[in-house]
């Protein structure tokens, strides 16, 4: 029984003495931060939540890039300097779990002078930690979930900047029955919220236009083997197949597709909007795919070529991925809206309860031109801008549709 | 080992606590209460949260243990009941809603929470029944498969109750917040010098109903472990056919066994669906099985102070280490923080191999489990792994053709 | 549906039941020998993609093998036959090494530890290996070059079937033939088959234990490694976390074989394999698994030791 004893009491003190170390420490900090001297500029932070240790892990690390960029621009903006304010990420590793996402939030809030949060990738994460960033006042702007409930739960400090699925979904309908004069299609989706949604709205759409829906499954986003599926779409011998998903996926199934003599053209979201989608799926098997994505072609409009200009700068060797772009207009939201406070009531009132809520009003405000287009928001908090632009494979790489 | 063997009964029976251990329980509990309330204080939300995130770990530790532990059924698919429980709590609940109205909205709750158990528990005998022949390893893949087949008709939105991979509550609806919460967060208020600022939140709510389930939980496992059942599973864990032959029912005590590890599963479900205010099937994946699964061994099965030592390990230190990098707690800069973060879980792989080399028992094992089994003894072994039915069909057990 | 399309989705399903089949090998024999189930197995199969893409690369490589070696790999029949000889031969044994280093210091020390430590200690090793290649290599899917072209060798009436899917059910068929007599007919397939019946008394017999342990993890991995570069060059990618489904439904296929048994792993990847197409042909793709699971719990309810395990013989 001693021994047992022993460890109860050895148990006791490790876990009282990091409890101490723990406290000790961050009211350390808490003093470190409030006498920060005059000419010393005032940190304000903001979190990016994605998932970067599993799950969408390329695409959490393509977020964690585009607001990084936005943020070391922001700092080198001589406007940003003379406000007095300095700016850093927080990267909050939510590995596309929404247990693990909630966690990430509560420590984004534990931040005092953390202000907004670049999030979260998965709808299954965002939709739960935005309740917790609602409780503290802290505005949250997600480049990528698309569940239309994110934003109808009546919380102020949720916005997107990319569009929701009956947006998406319906243009790419019309696209394909109109534009491209595919009279039917196979729809399949990979059973995540994005892509069941779009999968949806795009097959009401199809129908309602007027064509044929010859089919509808459900994969996994995980899968790699589509042949079973591909031997059904092949005897049903559809004119396309949609593809509600992200790329990974896509491209395999684009792929199988064509190793199986499927000459009908895959067709998605902005999912599949991705330099990797044509090297996963191979030149031959890609050429010819669709897919719709937000806004305006980068090239088109001037803030898009400085984008990729910087990016390519800032990340030699990375291809642009399917959300850094919306990454970087959603740090660019939360950034504006931080000058604009900081303008307003000054720099040291941003990161007060006071300026957040200064912070969340500036954002539902928000009018500026992005790289994805002009970005500003509905009274949900969804983003306005409606333009969607369909891109096809063409030698090799993703190119705005002409007809 | 040998020496100490005759005194398992009076150890077990002897449960009065000494004057020096109620001091220690008494430390405990102050610390239980305390220590989240001043985490509460110096605005450090996320480690109430991951608090409350081991709480739930706790209860779905000791739930799995009696199954693991208790009986020496492997279950690798557990985390059905939890989704079970978490589902059917929420689509109970909102019924509840509908049928009483929004004033019954803080009681919802407390009412769905028996549901959602015997639910699990249901699903849990539905479970048990037709794969009580199965052996140790062929009962693991069949719980895996189980669990899988769970989240996957959740996912495929089956009967339309679901809401697919888009989850509940639907757009729109909401889980309702339960009772009192609102009323603590607008008195449970106050301030200690400027760093110090109190104010009663969901973490701190679902945090206490969380320790305080895992007391009920204690409770409940305590009783189990010293009841007829508890020694019928322990003969069962040790020798099927030994145990079939002085006459326990076999079937029966794998049932409770499933059904009652089950209950915590469900229990936990819905505390965590309401704790989120949110579920979708992302939560329940096949590696979420595997985690409970690693604290009960990592603790040490069949022991409770295992299982909290194992959840505070594998659920609670990842997480913290993260957010101790990342919140400017460690005087670590963003490089470094971000570097710490991305490595925890090539270290926590390290780790977990490196503790079942250097303890393969566990970090607090059970003390009657380790009195009875001689991790040593390698006949013991073989013959834990067989069950009836082999020992009905075979005479010889260790036979694989290869 | 007509008859092609059965015969097309018996060809899909003979083909991913292979890939099931090579993997489902490594677990049974690392399981018949150790009476363990090898988590990390499923990290042997995606390190075998990697190390294939890898050497593949390396060989295509201008600047590293010269120009003049790329053209005859690339360039002519034979050529890639020894291309794809050296980069199979590689993935098996590099990651057959690898396994061994993981059972000699991951699992070895847990020989006689309770029966769930091994369990844990590989899927520690399974979180340690994903994430090492998710931090040291790369986070994103890396595309497997098309190097071989894929022709269609057979087709009749709607039915095609191209070389890779000829390839990698020959292949299978040959490693499994392979296996078999070596297990039945070497000393040192004598020695495992003793060591899986007892591995105490094999010991005093004089057999090697740590010898017999050792190949088993040597081949084990080494044939994960070839599925896993048969991933690679069939879907055309690798992930870090590509081997998690493959690895699980392999595992399901070693038990409804009946786990211990070669003969019973190759069946049971099969049948699973050509379960899957159908049922994701003929029912719902968003249905397969659950009926490759359900599957897996009706067999084991009418025959609890897997198809060809154990099987039931007279009471006594």
């Amino acid at each position: 029984m001693t021994s047992k004893r022993r460890r109860f009491v050895a148990l006791v003190a490790v876990v009282a003495a990091l409890a101490l170390v723990v406290t000790g420490c961050a009211s350390k900090t808490d003093t470190g931060g409030t006498d920060g001297g005059a000419t010393e500029a005032t940190v304000v932070k903001i979190g990016i939540g994605a998932p970067l240790t599993q799950g969408a892990v390329a695409l959490g690390k393509g977020m964690e890039r585009g607001a990084n960029l936005a943020v070391s621009q922001a700092n080198e903006d001589a406007a940003v300097k003379d406000l007095g304010i300095t700016f850093e990420t927080v990267s909050g590793d939510d590995q596309g779990d929404p247990k693990t996402g909630v966690t990430v939030a509560n420590q984004f809030v534990s931040d005092s002078k953390l202000v907004g949060v670049m999030g979260h990738l998965n709808s299954g994460v965002s939709i739960p930690a935005s309740k917790v960033y609602n409780q503290s006042s802290v505005v949250m702007v997600s480049p990528a979930s698309t569940n239309p409930s994110l934003t109808q739960n009546g919380l102020d400090n949720v916005f997107r900047v990319c569009t929701i699925d009956s947006v998406q979904g319906p243009s790419g309908a019309d696209s394909a029955f109109k534009d491209l004069g595919f009279t039917s299609a196979f729809v399949v989706d990979d059973s995540t919220p994005y892509g069941t949604g779009l999968a949806d709205e795009f097959a009401k759409q199809f129908a309602a236009d007027g064509g044929k829906v010859v089919g509808r499954e459900k994969t996994g986003d995980k899968d790699s083997d589509f042949n079973a599926l591909v031997t059904k779409i092949k005897s049903l011998n559809p004119a396309v197949v949609y593809y509600g998903g992200i790329y990974n996926s896509g491209a395999l199934l684009s792929k199988q597709l064509s190793d199986a003599g499927v000459t009908a053209p895959l067709m998605g979201g902005d999912g599949l909007y991705d330099g990797e989608y044509v090297k996963l799926a191979g030149d031959a098997a890609a050429e010819g795919d669709f897919c719709t994505s937000v806004g305006y072609p980068i090239d088109q409009l001037p803030k898009g070529a400085d984008f990729k200009a910087a990016f390519e700068a800032a990340y030699p060797g990375e291809a642009i991925a399917a959300y850094d772009a919306y990454s970087y207009d959603a740090a660019n939201v939360i950034i504006e809206a931080v000058k604009k406070v900081a303008a307003d009531l000054g720099a040291a009132k941003v990161t007060t309860l006071e300026g957040k809520k200064a912070i969340i009003a500036a954002v539902a405000a928000t009018n500026m031109e992005g790289v994805t287009g002009a970005v500003a928001f509905d009274a949900n908090g969804d983003t306005t801008n409606k333009v969607i632009t369909l891109y096809t494979v063409k030698a090799g790489a993703w190119t705005a549709y002409v007809k | 080992m040998g020496g100490s063997k005759m005194d398992i009964r009076t150890k077990v029976s002897s449960r009065k606590a000494t004057t020096k251990q109620k001091i220690i329980y008494a430390l405990i509990a102050v610390f239980i209460v305390l220590v989240p309330v001043i985490f509460q204080g110096i605005g450090q939300l996320f480690l109430v949260r991951i608090m409350g995130v081991v709480g739930l770990y706790v209860m779905l530790a000791l739930g799995l243990n009696i199954v693991v532990g208790f009986a020496g059924l492997l279950d690798l698919g557990y985390i059905a009941f939890y989704a079970m429980g978490a589902y059917v709590g929420v689509i109970v609940g909102d019924v509840m809603l509908k049928t009483f109205g929004a004033s019954f909205g803080p009681w919802v709750y407390f009412a769905s929470l028996p549901i959602a158990a015997l639910a699990a528990a249901a699903t849990g005998i539905a479970l048990g029944t037709p794969v009580l022949r199965l052996r140790g390893d062929y009962l693991a893949i069949v719980t895996l498969g189980f669990g899988e087949i769970v989240r996957i008709l959740i996912t495929n939105d089956v009967f339309g109750l679901t809401n697919g991979p888009a989850g509940l509550p639907r757009s729109g609806q909401s889980i309702p917040e339960p009772f009192g919460l609102l009323w603590l967060r607008e008195h449970a208020v106050f301030s200690i010098g400027d760093n110090f600022n109190f104010q009663f939140s969901n973490n701190l709510y679902w945090y206490f109903i969380a320790v305080l389930l895992c007391l009920l939980t204690i409770f409940v496992v305590r009783r189990l472990d010293d009841s007829r059942l508890g020694r019928s599973w322990t003969a069962m864990r040790e020798d099927e056919v030994a145990a079939a032959s002085v006459g326990i029912n076999i079937t029966t005590a794998k049932l409770w066994a499933f059904s009652l590890g089950a209950v915590w599963g469900g229990v936990a479900g819905l505390t965590f669906a309401n704790f989120q205010q949110f579920v979708s099937p992302e939560s329940f994946t096949f590696m979420e099985s595997v985690f409970v699964v690693c604290i009960v061994v990592l603790g040490g099965m069949g022991s409770i102070p295992g299982a909290i030592i194992g959840a505070i390990a594998i659920q609670g230190i990842p997480e913290l280490i993260r957010g101790l990098a990342q919140s400017g707690i460690l005087p670590l800069d963003p490089g470094q923080a971000s570097l710490v973060s991305n490595y925890r879980y090539l270290v926590f792989g390290l780790v977990m191999v490196i503790m079942m080399a250097v303890r393969p028992q566990g970090i607090w094992p059970s003390a009657r489990r380790a009195m009875e089994l001689h991790p040593d003894d390698e006949k013991i072994q073989n013959e834990e792994s067989q069950s009836l039915w082999e020992a009905e069909h075979k005479t010889d057990t260790a036979d694989h053709d290869l | 549906m007509s008859g092609d399309v059965i015969v097309q989705q018996l060809v899909n399903g003979i083909t991913l039941g292979g890939l099931y089949a090579l993997i489902a090998l490594g677990y049974t024999l690392v399981y018949g020998i150790m009476l363990m189930i090898n988590f990390a197995h499923s990290e042997m199969f995606m390190a075998g993609g990697y190390v294939g893409l890898f050497v593949l690369k390396a060989l295509t490589n201008e600047a590293w093998v010269g120009a003049g070696a790329v053209g005859f790999f690339t360039g002519s029949t034979i050529g890639l036959i020894v291309l794809f000889v050296i980069v199979f031969l590689a993935a098996a044994i590099l990651v057959g090494i690898l396994g061994v280093v993981i059972e000699r210091f991951a699992y070895r020390p847990l020989r006689h530890a309770p029966r769930l430590a091994p369990l844990i200690s590989a899927i520690g090793v399974s979180i340690f290996l994903q994430n090492a290649v998710l931090l040291w290599v790369d986070s994103k899917a890396l595309p497997f070059p098309a190097v071989m072209p894929v022709v269609t060798v057979v087709k009749v009436g709607g039915v095609t079937v191209n070389s890779l899917q000829i390839l990698i059910l020959v292949t299978t068929l040959l490693l499994l033939a392979f296996l078999d007599t070596f297990v039945s007919k070497t000393r040192i397939g004598k020695a495992m088959r003793a060591t899986s019946q007892d591995r105490e008394a094999a010991g005093l017999m004089g057999i090697d234990i740590n010898q017999v342990i050792g190949l088993a993890f040597f081949i084990g991995p080494a044939l994960g490694g070839i599925a896993g570069v048969f991933h690679g060059m069939y879907y055309g990618s690798v992930k870090f976390d590509m081997g998690f489904l493959p690895g699980m439904k392999s595992f399901t296929a070693a038990v409804i074989g009946g786990i211990g048994n070669l003969r019973g792993a190759m069946l049971g990847g099969f049948v699973l394999g050509i379960l899957e197409s159908l049922a994701a042909g003929f029912l719902s793709a968003g249905y397969k698994d659950v009926v490759a699971f359900a599957i897996l719990i009706l067999v084991l309810i009418f025959r609890p030791g897997g198809l060809l395990g154990e099987s039931v013989v007279e009471k006594v």
